[in-house]
């Protein structure tokens, strides 16, 4: 708009940028004590609302670990206006489905509904939030409940794996407590405990009120503006939580155990934060690593160098290359599961692909990571629910939602020299954090696994 | 330790210098929390109903069927439905359709392999997928809209003129072997259990045959087999090419191009042994022996069009699932399932009603798991269950189960690939297709008395039983039958002398 040098360009921009807009755009409003209100109108007959809220196991301390997921249980138990078994009916007879989850630093509860149906949504989901009535008798109840699914998370390989990188990668910080709490805490947490979590972390200027689907953005603000203007903005004698810095240690941990037939075995750095622009590099560098299954039948023709290699040799039973960006720090890193004679070939080989995006990763590479990852972006926006879990994120992390066209645009600009500088600058000769589960004696020493970190060839 | 080394450059040139490294290039080094300048503001679709806009359909002249909706976005769902799949297999081996399933987007007459087939999608950020079920095979691709040409060219290739190599057919039967066994050892017996309970209701024939391809059968099925069965089944006035979030003037256009006049690979001929058998119902019972858990699906025969809506209602009202945990409000706990079996009986694992339905028939299914032990008490709870779908339901209970059908019908359709498959299959099977919004009408206007009459005549016709594991306390078929025939749903009394 400015460079009236470019114009022509900016035309051919301008175009390409209506037919990539093929969204309709968010709509961001803040309310006085702080809630922002988000939402899409896509016009479909169904939508999905929510509350985004910025707490999680992050903000817990060893004595309280687990209190978030706690809560997430105790939610649906009934409110002060609704109790359980009224609340349910209500939400079973509207044909709606309620949902929540808890992670490391967000914690979400989202209702499915019919998009006439949207007033009532947000009233249960305010109640849900702000007024739980948290009963001893349930919160006796609902303790068992959270040790069985303890028990039954043990059982699911893949978090235990990477529930153990976090455990390791960042030692004595908040980061490492796993979202679900040890059986320790679940045993004796109290009510009066997720009191204080709710009171302390339930606050207007975290959290954010999402919506996509067949919402009026008036209406919904109308809504808010109706059910959530009551939310606490102030904490308790101005102790507003800080938080720790949470710093990256490179190291290992390992639970060997030769009964199971699988290991799992995870690797990362330390990643970019929340709102860094090395992100989109770094995730450019990840679609070029791709991820491989045994079970999707691609063969020996996939497109990922590494995935057609582990096909052909038959080297892991599945791989994906991962980053989770947390608001100070971040975990960029592979993830594999082989059986216990492969372990050192496919630490061997993923090593060299990170080495290779380092130093030699080429313009075709580049080229197809750029495509495929535009791609996934925009296929991952697929319904309701995924959109308005992507708008909540978004706006907690970023204070807005930044549109496809951008990330296009980000993107785009991504070059095979910015893809090596980037990789350089997170993973090249960095010490890692290392994971694995399992049969796990063919797993090199740390100091083998440090030295692959970097090349002797330049 | 090593970290002071990485620290290092920072120590001599500073924090700001050393974030700098990362924006070389010229690349403007802002973070996400701002917008990028330069970039034009998007100019933001606006909604203006097209979710309402009329599914269009064309017949061209060779009789395929061409079907397109509407839909905003950079992506579209284009696909070929035909009417083939393991019911169509009384003249030839057992297992075609599987195969051709696996076989389905390899070599082709232009595309030298899978491989050259899934880079040319890769230039447009498309995926290829094949699904066959008991009546239809659906070959689907997923695709930037401007890649419209390449895509409909693309299906054309895969769908009439695949080369079907040796080396392919043997990697598949290789395939085909690892999922047997996949299915074999699997801890959910689902998909085993629904090929049993399809085989014991409809013994021999139709849909009763196997949907996997037999064990025995894997080596039987060769080039020419699959050429015989693709020369009768895979003719244009089966089949129909939908699409989803595109044009329709174009997709015809494109149909015209790649599917007028092509010759299929395996020479045109007029189909002689289509096979246009109706399924024909039997009911009876397979037993299989496995070891520990034993579970249980009970199946009895429906169908007709006007009653699948109030067999859908129906199945939603009884709903069921898992005994741990129904997934929250919303997900069927106050179904009649989860109310008057699985809050009462906790040995249960799980109790689920299924409904499968085909264009001449269907099946309403109740899918029960516990401890062998209980197996006799299962039974008895199944078919009580099944007798009181005969009483009236209540009003509430109604209600709630229509609204929860429209919400999961609305929900699913917000999905492009459902979407596709919802205009493609209507269209294959009735030659139009309903809108949401009108099938939504027909949910709403069930009465009780539907509901009465499509249970009463489902009751009457002989049950058929599959059931999986440990069976020393199953009570015998001719037990099962008079329980479903009696008023109350009870098992005859057994006196045993020996416990």
């Amino acid at each position: 708009m400015r460079y009236g040098l470019h114009n022509y360009r900016f035309e051919v921009k301008k175009f390409y940028a209506q037919s990539l807009a093929g969204a309709p755009e968010t709509r961001l409003t803040a309310l006085d004590n702080g809630l922002r209100v988000a939402s899409e109108e896509t016009g479909h007959a169904t939508c999905t609302v929510g509350l985004w809220i910025g707490a999680g196991s992050r903000y817990e301390s060893e004595k309280n670990n687990g209190a978030g997921f706690f809560l997430e249980h105790m939610a649906f138990k009934g409110t002060k206006k609704h109790p359980q078994t009224a609340l349910e009916q209500e939400v079973e007879s509207m044909g709606a489905h309620l949902s929540a989850y808890t992670s490391r630093e967000h914690t979400a509860y989202y209702m499915k509904t019919l998009a006439k149906d949207l007033p009532k949504a947000v009233e249960l989901l305010s109640e849900v939030v702000q007024h739980c009535s948290l009963n001893e008798a349930d919160v006796e109840q609902q303790r068992a409940v959270v040790l069985r699914e303890l028990e039954e998370v043990e059982g699911n390989l893949q978090e235990v794996c990477l529930d153990l990188l976090h455990a390791t990668a960042f030692q004595g910080t908040p980061l490492s407590y796993s979202v679900l709490g040890p059986s320790s805490n679940a045993r004796t947490l109290s009510r009066q405990d997720l009191v204080e979590y709710l009171g302390s972390h339930y606050k207007a200027p975290r959290m954010v009120l999402s919506a996509a689907g067949g919402v009026n953005h008036e209406e919904l603000v109308g809504l808010a503006k109706t059910h959530f203007s009551g939310l606490s903005f102030e904490y308790e004698g101005d102790a507003i939580p800080v938080l720790s810095p949470c710093r990256f240690t490179g190291s290992e941990i390992r639970m060997r155990d030769d009964a199971m037939p699988l290991a799992h075995v995870a690797i990362a750095v330390e990643g970019a934060r929340v709102g860094s622009p090395d992100i989109v590099p770094l995730m450019v560098a990840n679609s070029i690593i791709g991820s491989y299954d045994i079970k999707s039948g691609g063969g020996k023709n996939m497109s990922s160098r590494l995935a057609a290699m582990a096909a052909e040799e038959n080297f892991c039973e599945s791989f994906q290359a991962f980053h989770s960006s947390y608001s100070d720090t971040g975990l960029m890193g592979m993830y594999f599961v082989t059986d216990m004679h492969h372990i050192e070939d496919m630490m061997h080989w993923s090593q060299n692909a990170w080495m290779n995006m380092c130093t030699t990763v080429t313009d075709s590479d580049v080229a197809r990571g750029k495509k495929s990852l535009k791609a996934s972006l925009v296929a991952q926006l697929n319904g309701t629910t995924p959109i308005c879990d992507d708008i909540g994120r978004h706006v907690l992390n970023y204070g807005r939602r930044v549109p496809l066209a951008e990330w296009d645009a980000r993107i785009n600009a991504v070059t095979p020299k910015m893809v090596r500088d980037v990789c350089s600058k997170y993973i090249y000769d960095k010490c890692p954090a290392v994971a694995a589960v399992g049969p796990v004696e063919q797993l090199p020493d740390y100091n083998r696994t440090r030295a692959s970190m970097y090349w002797l060839r330049f | 330790m090593s970290r002071c080394r990485s620290w290092s450059p920072v120590q001599r040139y500073g924090l700001a210098a050393y974030r700098r490294y990362s924006g070389s290039g010229g690349y403007p080094n802002i973070p996400l929390s701002s917008p990028l300048p330069g970039v034009p503001s998007p100019t933001f679709a606006s909604v203006d109903g097209l979710e309402k806009s009329e599914t269009r359909i064309t017949t061209l002249e060779n009789g395929l069927r061409v079907a397109s909706q509407n839909k905003f976005g950079q992506f579209c769902t284009v696909g070929i439905l035909v009417n083939s799949g393991s019911r169509h297999e009384t003249k030839y081996p057992s297992g075609i359709a599987h195969f051709l399933e696996k076989l389905a987007f390899s070599s082709t007459a232009q595309y030298g392999s899978r491989d050259e087939i899934l880079l040319t999608l890769e230039k447009h950020g498309g995926i290829c997928d094949c699904q066959t079920s008991r009546d239809t095979t659906m070959y689907a691709i997923s695709a930037e809209v401007k890649g419209l040409d390449t895509v409909v060219s693309l299906l054309s290739d895969a769908v009439l003129q695949p080369r079907l190599l040796d080396e392919e057919i043997e990697m598949t039967q290789m395939a085909v072997r690892f999922e047997l066994e996949d299915l074999n050892m699997r801890p959910d017996p689902e998909p085993l259990l629904t090929e049993m309970i399809h085989a014991a209701a409809y013994r021999g024939n139709t849909v009763g045959l196997p949907r996997f391809c037999p064990g025995d059968n894997v080596d039987k099925i060769d080039q020419a087999v699959l050429h015989g069965y693709l020369r009768s089944y895979y003719c244009p006035q089966r089949m129909v090419l939908a699409g989803v979030g595109i044009e329709h003037e174009q997709l015809v256009k494109c149909a015209r191009r790649y599917l007028l006049n092509t010759r299929p690979v395996w020479g045109e001929a007029t189909p002689t042994d289509v096979d246009l058998s109706v399924a024909q119902y039997t009911g009876g019972i397979i037993a299989l022996l496995v070891v520990k858990r034993c579970i249980l699906m009970r199946g009895v025969w429906a169908q007709q069009e006007d009653d699948f809506i109030p067999f859908a209602v129906l199945n939603m009202m009884m709903g069921g699932g898992g005994s741990f945990s129904a997934g929250g409000p919303g997900k069927g706990m106050f179904t009649r399932l989860y109310l008057n079996v699985l809050n009462r009986h906790h040995w249960m694992y799980n109790a689920t009603a299924y409904h499968h339905s085909y264009e001449d028939s269907g099946l309403l299914c109740i899918h029960a798991s516990a401890d062998p032990r209980q197996l006799r008490e299962m039974v008895e709870i199944i078919t009580r269950e099944f007798i009181q779908m005969a009483g009236t339901p209540g009003e509430m209970e109604l209600e709630r189960a229509k609204t929860q059908l429209k919400s999961m019908l609305m929900m699913n359709l917000e999905s492009r690939p459902v979407v596709f498959e919802d205009v493609g299959r209507q269209v294959l099977s009735t030659g139009k297709r309903k809108l949401p919004h009108e099938l939504c009408a027909l949910i709403s206007n069930v009465t009780t008395s539907d509901i009465k009459r499509v249970t009463s005549k489902m009751l009457r016709s002989k049950p058929a039983v599959a059931a999986l594991g440990d069976l020393t306390e199953l009570p015998s078929f001719e037990h099962i039958q008079a329980a479903l025939s009696s008023k109350d749903g009870r098992l005859p009394r057994t006196y045993r002398l020996f416990r």
